[in-house]
Order: structure tokens, then sequence, then C-alpha cells
């Protein structure tokens, strides 16, 4: 348990080193954000589009696509010089190096959240209805859903020429159903009522706000637990 | 470079290889080697490009899992007790395994972090003094010469003072200067009670840094005797032919 620990702190810290030297990830996470954010916003303002609802696909949007940057480079600066190599030598469970980069990547998107949601609160003229804590609990479990899935297949695809768009499809298709019950418990929060959702077949699947965290909590708890059971086998040769 | 108290199991031997075969789908890489390495002893492997020498030293290190046999250092099983076997183990490979973008003190902490070393700053100073990398600690490592980033890689090797010392082709690329360092750091090693597996195209430094020479042919271990025992300058000619008539 203790080398565990001591794993996950070296990783974790120097790959928080390494992203403050080289400044790659989240200057290019927050421009991708900011133009999927005034893209939208541009676009809402054609016809009579709900701005709630937009408001919230924006955001759900920029954390996908600005997430998939993230973990692109997540697995990149062990495949220099055989890195990856030091670290699985090392007396360390091969989950450690899993749940480090899950952490890194779980603070990068944090930090792009913390960026972007008022941001797109803003534009978007967001009514914050269903409180505060509903909307941090909402992105902290988004965050959870989408950083282990993406550090996961970040790993996998490595090895591949076309690891870009790999990864997106690998992501995307897994994250797929948690997408309903994420972006219906973020309508709820910003105050869109349940029947202007009707047709969208959100309510049928997901029921209620507690329902949908519930199906989140389910999602990151199986994801996160079997990606660092089975990331031992991701990555020995 | 190298504590006595890494040696924990003295009467056990540094490797013990016994049975072990490889596989990659149809292609046999590794047939049935048994090997045994006393602990202090050095070892120099030689073979043709493909004849399984990195793979083999990919699966006493840990990286590889064969698909028949059982690997020990000093006794512990590599596949039933990692935890164990692992930090016995030094590696120094084609590549650095070290980050550009850290600095030389950073690359050489953050290993030690791994393998939980205690003292892990005295460790890292001594290691620097002694490779003659002090000067540039606080360098980042992409600054670095070939030589002087095979010396750290070196260092990276051996920080957590480990029992037994794999060097994949370590003289691959290196000039004289940092080739006669690194068999001094292999002497070194050697004589403090370390054991030592090199593979190696170059029989000359075989020769001059083992006790031992094995010769792998077509996944197979064709020859193993000690350098005293041998036609230096037949060997030296052609080992491959060499190894083959001895067989």
């Amino acid at each position: 348990m203790n080398s565990l620990y001591h794993g996950i702190k070296a990783i974790f810290v120097k790959d928080l080193v390494l992203e403050l030297r080289a400044k790659e990830v989240l200057p290019s996470m927050v421009v991708l954000g900011m133009l999927i954010v005034l893209v939208l916003r541009l676009v809402s303002q054609v016809g009579d589009l709900n701005l709630g609802a937009m408001g919230v696909g924006a955001l759900w949007i920029a954390f996908l696509f600005a997430a998939l940057l993230a973990q692109e480079r997540s697995f990149a600066a062990e495949q220099h010089q055989d890195c990856i190599n030091g670290l699985l030598l090392a007396p360390i469970d091969a989950g450690a190096i899993y749940l480090a980069k899950l952490l890194v990547n779980i603070v990068m998107l944090g930090i792009f959240e913390v960026i972007i949601v008022p941001l797109v609160i803003l534009a978007f003229d967001l009514n914050l209805a269903g409180g505060f804590g509903r909307l941090i609990l909402v992105l902290l479990l988004g965050n959870l859903a989408i950083s282990s899935v993406g550090t996961l297949f970040s790993a996998m695809v490595q090895v591949s020429r076309v690891r870009g768009s790999l990864l997106s499809i690998l992501v995307f298709a897994i994250l797929l159903p948690m997408m309903v019950p994420a972006t219906f418990a973020l309508l709820i929060t910003f105050g869109i009522n349940p029947d202007d959702m009707a047709g969208t077949g959100m309510v049928a699947l997901t029921g209620n706000f507690r329902t949908a965290v519930g199906f989140l909590v389910a999602f990151d708890a199986i994801f996160i637990t079997a990606s660092w059971l089975l990331f031992g086998f991701v990555v020995q040769e | 470079m190298v504590s006595e108290s890494q040696v924990q199991n003295k009467d056990e031997p540094a490797l013990h290889i016994e049975g072990l075969s490889m596989r990659f789908e149809t292609r046999r890489v590794l047939k049935q080697i048994d090997l045994q390495l006393p602990a202090g002893q050095s070892l120099c492997l030689c073979g043709a490009n493909g004849a399984g020498k990195s793979t083999l030293l990919r699966i006493i290190a840990g990286l590889l899992h064969p698909s028949a046999g059982k690997v020990r250092v000093q006794g512990y099983d590599l596949r039933e007790k990692p935890q164990e076997a692992k930090p016995l183990i030094g590696v120094i490979s084609h590549k650095s395994m070290l980050y550009p973008e850290l600095t030389v003190e950073e690359n050489l902490t953050f290993t030690a972090q791994l393998y939980g070393v205690k003292d892990s700053r005295d460790r890292v100073k001594q290691l620097l003094h002694d490779t003659r990398l002090y000067g540039y600690r606080f360098d980042r490592t992409e600054i670095l010469s070939r030589g002087m980033l095979q010396r750290l890689a070196i260092c990276r090797a051996l920080v957590h003072n480990p029992c037994i010392l794999l060097a994949d082709e370590p003289f691959t690329g290196l000039d004289l200067p940092s080739s006669q360092h690194l068999v001094a750091v292999l002497h070194k090693f050697h004589q403090a009670g370390g054991a030592i597996i090199m593979t190696t195209h170059d029989t000359h430094y075989g020769l001059e840094c083992c006790e031992r020479i094995a010769v792998l042919d077509q996944a197979e271990l064709i020859f193993d005797a000690p350098v005293d025992q041998i036609d230096r300058i037949r060997f030296l000619d052609d080992y491959l032919t060499y190894a083959r008539q001895n067989y």
C-alpha cells in the first residue's frame, strides 16, 4: 500500500512539473474551449433556440474535446526514451501508473472547468437554479468519467500511428451511455424544465436528477476500478 | 556504487533461469534456456541480431512474461514476487529512460522515489559525484551530450543499489572516453559484489568487462564458458563459428 502511494505521488508530481514546464496542454485546452463556446454562442442567436440548453451542450462539448487533448498527451512523454519501461521496471503496481495519470487528467480538466464554466454561465446567461453544490457534483462526476475512460484508452492507443483519431473514437463510444444522464443532470442544475426535454428521450432514460447522479456514480466506480485492475495487461508487452 | 545491503540471500545465486522459452505467436524466440549467475559474477551475452539477447534481458527485467520457465532473482520468483525481485535489478537500455524536460537531479530523484530509496538526496548526490555530473545537476537532461546521458542512465540504473545489472548494448553510440568510463563503472560495480549481464556485438568489450561469455544462436544458448578458458584470438575473429564448433 505504501509503495502504491509513493508511486502515485512520484508520477503525479513529475507529470505536473512536466506540464508546468512545457505548457503544452492547458493553453491549447483553454483556446479550444473558448472557440467552442464562442461558435455555439453565435449559433444560438439564430432563430429561437433554447439558450440554456445550448449552454449546457457547449459545456459538455468543450469538456470532451479539451479532455481528449490532455489525454492524448498523457502517455506521450512516457514513449519518448522508453520511459514507460522505466516505470514498469520499478517495484510499483502498474495500477499506480494509471491512478497517477488519472489524477493528473482530473486536475487538468478541473482547471479547465474552473475557467470555462463561469464563461459559459455568463455567455449563455445560465441560471444556477439547482444550486452550486449540484453543479460541482455533476462536473466532478463527469470529470471522473471522461478522465477515467480517456486515461485507459490513451495508454492503449500509444503504440498506434493513428492514436489521436483512434482515441477519440474509442473514448466517445464508451462515454456515450454516460452522456445522457450527465447532460440531463446539468440541464436540471441550470433550471431547464424536464417538460421542455420531451421528445429527447432523456427523461424516459434517466427519470430524475437523483437517478442520473446514481448512474454517473456507478459508471465512475465501475470504470475506475476495472481500469485500475486491467491497466497492467494494457501496458505490459 | 553498490552496497552490500542489497545482497539479501547470500546463499542464493543472483539469477537463476530454468527452462525458459519464449514465443511471439508462431515464432520461437528463446528455447529452453537454463542459466545460473552467482552473486558477483559478470556474464556477456553475445549473438547475432534477432538471436534473442534483448528478449532474454527484457524477461529477466520483468518487462516480458515468458511462455514457459521461471526466472528467480536471489531466490525470488520474478512472476510471483515482483515487489521483492524488481528492486534487486538495475537496467541500462538502448534508450535512456530519462525525461528530457526534467533536470539531471530531478530524473534521479524521481527514480529513487519510485524505488522507495531511503536518504534519496544523499544517494543522488553521491552518484552524481561518482559520474562527474554534479555540476550539471540543475540542467535539463535534453541539453546533455550522448556520453553524459549514458552516464546519467547508469546512475538511474544504480540509484536503488541493485545486486544485478542488466546492460543491453550499453556501448552503442558511445565515443572512446565514454566507453572507457562505462567499463570503469562496470568494473566498480562488479568489484563491489554486483552481478552483471551484458549484451554486446563488440566481443572485445565483452572479454574486457566480463568473466564469463555465453552465446545465443537461433533462440538457443549454444555456448557458455569462463573468459579465461576461451581462445581469445579465435573468439574475437568469429565468435559465432567458435561457439558452434565448441557446442
